[in-house]
Parts: C-alpha cells; sequence; structure tokens
C-alpha cells in the first residue's frame, strides 16, 4: 500500500538530504552542549513553563484528529535509547498513515527528565500532523542527567498531559487519546507540588498521590509505558511490579528499541481496531520490518502456537 | 586520437548491460578521461547493476561512473525523483562512495516525478487488472503524461517554495477522482515541499551550460535507460515507456554544444524483457539465473529469449544507425540458436520496417505482427561475435565475459571509439 517501503518517505529523504550539508539530526543537543551546562534551557518550542493548553484540534483537512502523545525519558540511565528513539519516531506518522492503523493522527513528541536534578526536566512539543514533528523531534535536548534514584519524573509529565493537554477527541467525540511514556525507572515517590510549580508554573501548594494522577489521565487517555532493552533497568522486577500496578496490562518490555515506532503503530491499530494482530505482525515484516515484528510480537505479549491473543483492549 | 563523446545505447528491452558498460567506460582501466555521466531519458524506474572492486549496486538515478567518482549531470530530458534519490545516495555511502549527492548535478528544467504521480500510476495500473501495460510502478508515465498538458512541477521549482506547493496542490485535484478510490496515498503536500527545499539545498541545481562546461573538462558519457524497443515512438505499442529512449535527446544535445558522437549499442547474446509485449524469441524453457532481476509487483516476471538480429536491426534504424557494439554475457551458456527470420501469417520477413515517427498506428501493426510472429532459429557458432557483426553490419568493440568490471575487454577494434 502507498508509498512501496516505509522507509521510502520523504521525513527519511528530507533527512538524508540535511545529513548530506552537515546539519546534525540531534541539532538542539549539539548546540546545547557548546554552551555551559547552568544555561541549558528547553528549546521554546518545546518549554512547558507557562503553556496553557497543548492542543490537539480537528482541521477541514483532517476532520477525526487522533491526538497520540509519545514523552520519553532521557536520562543517563537510558544509555542509547533516546538518540534511537529520537532517530526513529518521525516515521511514526506515515506509519499509521500508511498501514490505515489511524485515520488523522496528530502526534506530539516530548522529553522526561528528573525535576529533582536535572536542568530540564520536562519538554512537550505540540500536536503535529507534518514534517513539523520531525523539526520537534531534533529540538528534544537529550540532557542526560537523571538522579541516581531509580525514579524520574513522570507523574510530572503525566500531570501536563492530564491539565495542560485539550483534545477535540476528547471535546467533541468523547474519544480517548494515547499517551506512550517510555523510560526504565519509577514514578517520583510523589507528585511533589513544588517541581509543579516550578517547571510547569501552576501555582499547586500540596502533593498529590502518584496513583491518583495515573487515574485522572486514564479518564482522557490510553496510557502505555514501554521499557525498552538497552536501558539500565530493563530486567529488574521491581519496575515491571510498579508501572504494572499502574497502568496493567499497558506496561510493555521491548527487546529491540528500534522497534518502538512500530510498537507504537500496532499497538494504536489494535486498539483502533483497524488491524488484528496476524496481520499487524504480517504487515511489519511485510514492509521489511521482520526484525522489529518479531520484537513487537514479544512486547504484545506473542505466544507461539495457535492461539494469538489480541491486546487487552484497556479498562473501557 | 578521436576525442568523442559516447552514447551507450540498448539496443533490446532493457537489461542488456548498458550500467556495466559505462562503469567500464568511466574507469581506470579504460582511460578515457571521462569527465561526466548524462542521463538523457528515464528517470528512477532504471536499474543498471554494477559490479566493480568488490561492490555491487543497481543504478537508477546516479550514473554508472559514480564507483569511480565521475559527476553524473541529470538532463533536462530526465524525470528526477528526490525521495528515490536519497535512499540511493545512502546506499551509495555504505558502498564507501563519500557524498555521493556532491556528484550531482541537476537541470533545473527537468521534470520531477512526486509520489503524487506514483500513487496515480498505480492506480491506473491496477485498474487495468489483466491488461496492464508492464509498468513498473514508479509514476514515471504518469510524469510525463501530466506534463503535457498541465503546469508540471520542475526541479527548479524546489527552489520556490511556494510554486512548487501551487503546482502540487493542482496535481492533487486532478488526480484526486483516480487516487482517492484506490488503495494508494502519498505524504501530505506540506511535508513534500519541506522535503524538496531540503533536496534543493543538497544538490547542485544547473541550467542548460553545464553540458557544455563538463564538455570542456573530458569526455562525455551517454548513459541510456532502458532499451530502444521500449521507445515510446518507436516501441511496440502500447507496450512502451513515456521516453524517448532512443539517441534523439542525446544527440541533440550534443549538437547544442557543437561536439561529435559515436553511439555504442548494447546487446546480451541472447534476448531479454522485463515486462508485458511482444517478444518474437522467447522461450519459457529457458531459465537464465537473473540474481538482479526479479519479478516485479507491476513488471511482471522476467522472460528470455534467444538472440533476434531482426528486432536488434530495427533498433539500429530507429536509433540513426549505432558505430559500435558492446556484447555482454558471452560467458552465459547462451540459447546456443538466433533468429533469421519470423513466419508469419502472410509468409516469412527477416526485417521490420520504421515507419513515420510518432505514427502509432503503424507501431500497433508491428505489434500485431510480432503477436503473430514465430522465429526461424538457426544454430550459432560458438563465439558469436563475428556472426553478429556480419548480421548487424557493427564492428563489436567491447565483450564481456562476466558481470564484473574485470570481465570486460576491449575488442581490437577498440581503437575506433578512442
Amino acid at each position: 500500500m502507498g508509498y512501496g517501503h516505509w522507509d521510502d518517505t520523504a521525513y527519511r529523504a528530507a533527512k538524508t538530504f540535511r545529513a548530506s550539508r552537515g546539519v546534525d539530526d540531534f541539532g538542539y543537543t549539539a548546540e546545547m552542549q557548546g554552551q555551559p551546562y547552568a544555561s541549558w534551557q528547553a528549546h521554546p518550542a518545546l518549554e512547558p513553563l507557562g503553556v496553557a493548553v497543548r492542543e490537539c484540534r480537528d482541521s477541514d483537512e483532517h476532520g477525526n484528529s487522533l491526538p497520540i502523545a509519545v514523552l520519553f525519558d532521557v536520562t543517563g540511565s537510558m544509555g542509547r535509547v533516546p538518540r534511537i528513539m529520537q532517530d526513529k519516531l518521525g516515521k511514526l506518522h506515515g506509519l499509521l498513515q500508511r498501514k490505515g492503523y489511524a485515520e488523522d493522527p496528530q502526534i506530539m513528541f516530548g522529553a522526561i527528565g528528573d525535576a529533582d536534578t536535572d536542568r530540564v526536566p520536562l519538554q512537550v512539543g505540540q500536536f503535529e500532523s507534518d514534517n513539523r514533528m520531525d523539526e520537534q523531534l531534533r529540538n528534544i535536548l537529550l540532557e542526560g542527567g537523571g538522579g541516581g534514584q531509580k525514579s524520574e519524573s513522570y507523574e510530572l509529565a503525566a500531570y501536563f498531559m492530564a491539565s495542560h493537554v485539550s483534545t477535540d477527541a476528547w471535546d467533541k467525540r468523547g474519544k480517548r487519546g494515547y499517551l506512550f511514556i517510555i523510560g526504565d525507572e519509577l514514578n517520583k515517590a510523589k507528585l511533589a507540588g513544588r517541581h509543579i510549580r516550578g517547571v510547569i508554573g501552576d501555582h499547586v501548594r500540596t502533593d498529590i498521590e502518584v496513583a491518583s494522577i495515573y487515574r485522572e489521565l486514564a479518564e482522557r487517555w490510553h496510557v502505555y509505558y514501554i521499557l525498552p532493552n538497552q536501558s539500565s533497568y530493563f530486567g529488574d522486577p521491581e519496575i515491571a511490579e510498579h508501572w504494572g500496578a499502574l497502568l496493567g496490562q499497558h506496561f510493555m518490555k521491548l527487546d529491540d528499541p528500534a522497534a518502538v515506532c512500530e510498537l507504537i503503530a500496532l499497538t494504536i491499530g489494535l486498539e483502533e481496531d483497524r488491524v488484528d494482530m496476524h496481520t499487524g505482525l504480517a504487515d511489519l515484516r511485510d514492509v521489511g520490518s521482520a526484525a522489529e515484528a518479531a520484537s513487537v510480537g514479544k512486547a504484545l505479549g506473542v505466544k507461539a502456537g495457535p492461539s494469538i491473543r489480541a491486546l487487552s483492549r484497556g479498562r473501557g | 586520437m578521436i576525442r568523442s563523446n559516447i552514447i551507450v545505447l540498448d539496443l533490446g528491452f532493457g537489461d542488456a548491460g548498458k550500467g556495466a558498460t559505462v562503469d567500464w567506460l568511466c574507469s581506470s582501466e579504460a582511460g578515457l578521461d571521462v569527465s561526466a555521466v548524462v542521463r538523457f531519458n528515464g528517470g528512477a524506474q532504471a536499474a543498471h547493476n554494477v559490479i566493480a572492486d568488490g561492490r555491487h549496486h543497481t543504478f537508477a538515478q546516479f550514473g554508472s561512473g559514480t564507483f569511480s567518482g565521475v559527476p553524473t549531470l541529470l538532463s533536462r530530458h530526465m524525470l528526477v525523483e528526490p525521495i528515490a534519490l536519497a535512499s540511493e545516495s545512502l546506499r551509495l555511502t555504505t558502498l564507501g562512495v563519500p557524498d555521493p549527492l556532491s556528484l550531482l548535478r541537476i537541470d533545473g528544467r527537468a521534470l520531477l516525478t512526486t509520489p503524487i504521480h506514483i500513487a496515480a500510476n498505480r492506480a491506473r495500473e491496477d485498474a487495468r487488472g489483466s491488461a496492464r501495460h508492464g509498468s513498473c510502478g514508479r509514476g514515471i508515465g504518469e510524469t510525463a503524461r501530466y506534463a503535457l498538458d498541465h503546469d508540471a512541477p520542475k526541479v527548479s521549482d524546489c527552489l520556490h517554495p511556494n510554486v512548487l506547493h501551487a503546482k502540487l496542490q493542482a496535481m492533487a485535484a486532478h488526480y484526486g477522482p483516480l487516487i482517492a478510490p484506490s488503495r494508494h496515498r502519498y505524504e501530505p503536500i506540506r511535508d513534500l515541499v519541506d522535503m524538496y527545499r531540503e533536496f534543493a539545498t543538497a544538490v547542485r541545481i544547473v541550467d542548460g551550460d553545464e553540458l557544455a562546461r563538463f564538455a570542456h573538462r573530458g569526455r562525455l558519457i551517454f548513459e541510456g535507460a532502458q532499451g530502444v524497443l521500449l521507445d515510446e515512438w518507436r516501441g511496440f505499442h502500447p507496450h512502451t515507456t513515456w521516453s524517448t529512449v532512443e539517441p534523439h535527446n542525446a544527440r541533440a544535445l550534443l549538437a547544442e554544444i557543437d561536439a561529435p558522437a559515436y553511439t555504442l549499442g548494447v546487446t546480451r547474446t541472447y534476448m531479454t524483457r522485463h515486462g508485458a509485449g511482444p517478444f518474437p524469441t522467447e522461450d519459457r524453457a529457458l531459465t537464465f539465473p537473473e540474481p538482479h532481476n526479479t519479478t516485479g509487483p507491476y513488471q511482471g516476471p522476467f522472460r528470455s529469449g534467444h538472440l533476434d538480429p531482426i528486432l536488434l536491426r530495427y533498433a539500429i534504424d530507429v536509433s540513426g544507425g549505432i558505430d559500435g557494439l558492446a556484447l555482454t554475457h558471452l560467458d552465459h551458456p547462451g540459447t546456443d540458436y538466433a533468429a533469421t527470420g519470423y513466419t508469419t501469417p502472410t509468409g516469412i520477413i527477416d526485417r521490420l520496417d520504421p515507419g513515420p515517427w510518432q505514427d502509432l498506428d503503424h507501431q500497433q501493426r508491428l505489434t500485431d505482427l510480432l503477436a503473430t510472429a514465430s522465429p526461424i532459429l538457426t544454430a550459432l557458432p560458438t563465439d558469436p561475435t563475428s556472426w553478429l557483426e556480419q548480421q548487424l553490419g557493427t564492428p563489436v568493440v567491447l565483450t564481456a565475459n562476466g558481470p564484473d568490471r574485470r570481465d570486460r575487454t576491449p575488442a581490437k577494434r577498440v581503437a575506433a571509439v578512442a
């Protein structure tokens, strides 16, 4: 279907042309690395402080917008994974559209750090449906950092998504969007009021229970947590228990971080009832993502044998 | 020593070995001091296999002299497809070609093949069902067709995003009724325009004077795409390509800069055809190994047949004659047979008459004739070289007994090329 191979896309071509004149795909990070650490800050397009609302709206061309947010952990424990994410995620939109897994996807990218120790603990872009997504990815600062206490500020990102995002999908159609958090550690013990004040700018005086913010978030979002291999805590059972308790089967482990796009696309395709597991995995193999298909199949809990079960439909 | 430019022309239906021939002509082994490879027809659908120094690449838009660092000029007669060009440059990089895009010069007047053309091409070919024309599904025909009566996007438009955006939108509207009900889609126009802007900054877009500049610095090799028997006006209608494959345009380009041309025809020791259309000497029992030509979803299977001097002579006639022949696949067991005539319902014939240029009724009659022709085969001598020279009235100046660059040998008459 569509344009032959998934790799033969305008996105990839633009990237190739850019690279040929020496423009780094991790441009903003490279720029910041040339400056003193104390002056590091989020790219203005991704700065959450003082943002009233990020919007995902229908347009004349795309009347059925489906909000998809992908926020990935950029701390040091993630190893090379953030670079892989920054490199791979740009093709998510094309992949969803070409396979018909989502009608009018609008995608927002962002990054998560540690509000106790990092200069830039949260970055959130805009919902886009064109090449500006690619620009967002290039503008994400891969700070590294993190606190070494096996927790990052995922709950702060969850708070932003629950209280500073407005979508036509929900407002007009009562339809939930998709939020994928890609990381390898635990939430902070509490959602700290001072973090909300300092990073987002809301005047919240008290701390909030982590579980309650995810409950609130789940009302308007299908929330998934992806733990990719090559990060520090891939094999740690505590991570699985923690996220399993919060999200149930929406906690997924991914063998090959390079397959993240395929996993997200297929997860959405399944939830939207646009594809079944068999066809979806065949789709992936079909376009040359055989290795990715295997990882995705495993992440989605496909076992060898005749009874292949699709993802749980979640709670309501 | 005659300092001549060389036009490399496939006398069959394609796949005869133009790429490997051009690679050899550009190599230091040949010592021909080539300044540029000029593409004068076709587009991203070309597939010229070159094997040299342990590397293999199927050249599509880059000229087949790239392994030797020879620049490529895509002339105004080319159909340029930047997305495929980017992929090809990546593949060349992995083969150790440093910065392949820097070797490209592209005439701003060349037409742009876009994902909209490609979606339209595939939608149309799908709709033909079993009556398909043998298209590669790369949007080549649509690019040529649309440009006939529309203000089609050109390479130079990539420097002017607003102009390009408007042209793409007009095209999208034009093709809407064809594409919307099909299973084919393309990316949002804004994404495409952004990408074309990057393309325009990454390659050198040039004017018509570039050819003269290259000619001043050395010899030009004109690399034809596809085969003369697929020519839009001289091929067997409707199984043709929307491209002038015979050397008319190449010679016109050389005439503009007042430079001489030597035309080198290329053929295998047997015939092949990839796609639908007449093929009198086809023998379905022949199954030669074809590592680089496989069944394509739009082209259909790769076909093989016996050597056919009748078709080759026709190709030479409609090309206005050639100066020499490159004979490839001599290492191949071959079929050991060649056609000396055809039995047809109206008697035995041993030649095909070219009609007036652009007379598609004549071409259709040739197609009908070939559909009913069965070949009269004769056994070939062990080395078919001199037999073929006699049949075609042309000296064999280069032979190849393998796919690799080092398998190419200039015949004693190669002095005529130099």
